[in-house]
């Protein structure tokens, strides 16, 4: 399946985008692997989760299509 | 009103004032409490923040918003009526970079729910700020080690 990942703040910062496009992805850990090999240095920052806008402390069951957020701690105010 | 939530750079008087329109709709409302937040700048390290870089997820900012705003009405039933700005991109030391508007029957409620969506929105609204120095290298705030 073809998944859509933003990337928010310093997240966005590292990999020098506010999205990309992950193709063959089998799952959300298969996708979790790739976001890795692409930037390890995400490793060090906590980040939450959402997918189609809903954010989620669970690891979801993705299908195609979907749209995945990486959100490090909000700072707004 | 979660619509027109985010405001490109600074937050102006104008708009607040125009925020504040839709106030007097509501004559049963006897108190209206206002919280304005402004950059600052803050000394870090021999240097001053110039400016904060804001950016959002917006599409997801909208509906934190009217999750907020729904929590506040249960535990403020006074509460009449709701506005809120907040910016994104960049906002200078010394420009408003978020205002809350609460119109409530009595003060306390209004003042008391105008607090609480501050404190909602700095851990619940997908919004992140990057301090720019004078000497124009930056900082992520909040930006966590795992």
């Amino acid at each position: 399946m073809e998944i859509k990942v933003f990337f928010f703040g310093i997240l966005a910062d590292i990999a020098k985008t506010g999205f990309k496009h992950y193709r063959n992805i089998t799952s959300f850990h298969d996708l979790e692997h790739r976001i890795e090999d692409d930037y390890p240095e995400f490793v060090h920052y906590n980040y939450r989760i959402a997918v189609n806008n809903e954010i989620t402390d669970e690891k979801p069951t993705l299908k195609d299509g979907d749209q995945v957020a990486l959100m490090p701690p909000f700072s707004g105010g | 009103m979660s619509e027109n939530i985010l405001i490109e750079g600074p937050v102006s008087q104008a708009e607040i004032l125009n925020g504040l329109e839709g106030f007097n709709q509501h004559p049963d409302a006897g108190g209206v409490s206002i919280f304005i937040g402004k950059v600052r700048n803050d000394a870090v390290s021999g240097k001053y923040v110039k400016a904060i870089e804001y950016s959002a997820y917006k599409a997801l900012v909208i509906k934190e918003a009217e999750k907020i705003f729904s929590s506040v009405r249960e535990e403020f039933p006074e509460v009449k009526l709701i506005r809120l700005f907040h910016s994104v991109g960049i906002v200078n030391a010394g420009e408003i970079s978020m205002a809350a508007m609460v119109a409530a029957v009595h003060r306390d409620q209004a003042m008391q729910a105008c607090k609480k969506i501050v404190e909602l929105v700095k851990v619940k609204l997908p919004i992140w700020k990057k301090e720019i120095y004078t000497d124009f290298t930056y900082k992520w705030k909040q930006d966590n080690l795992a």
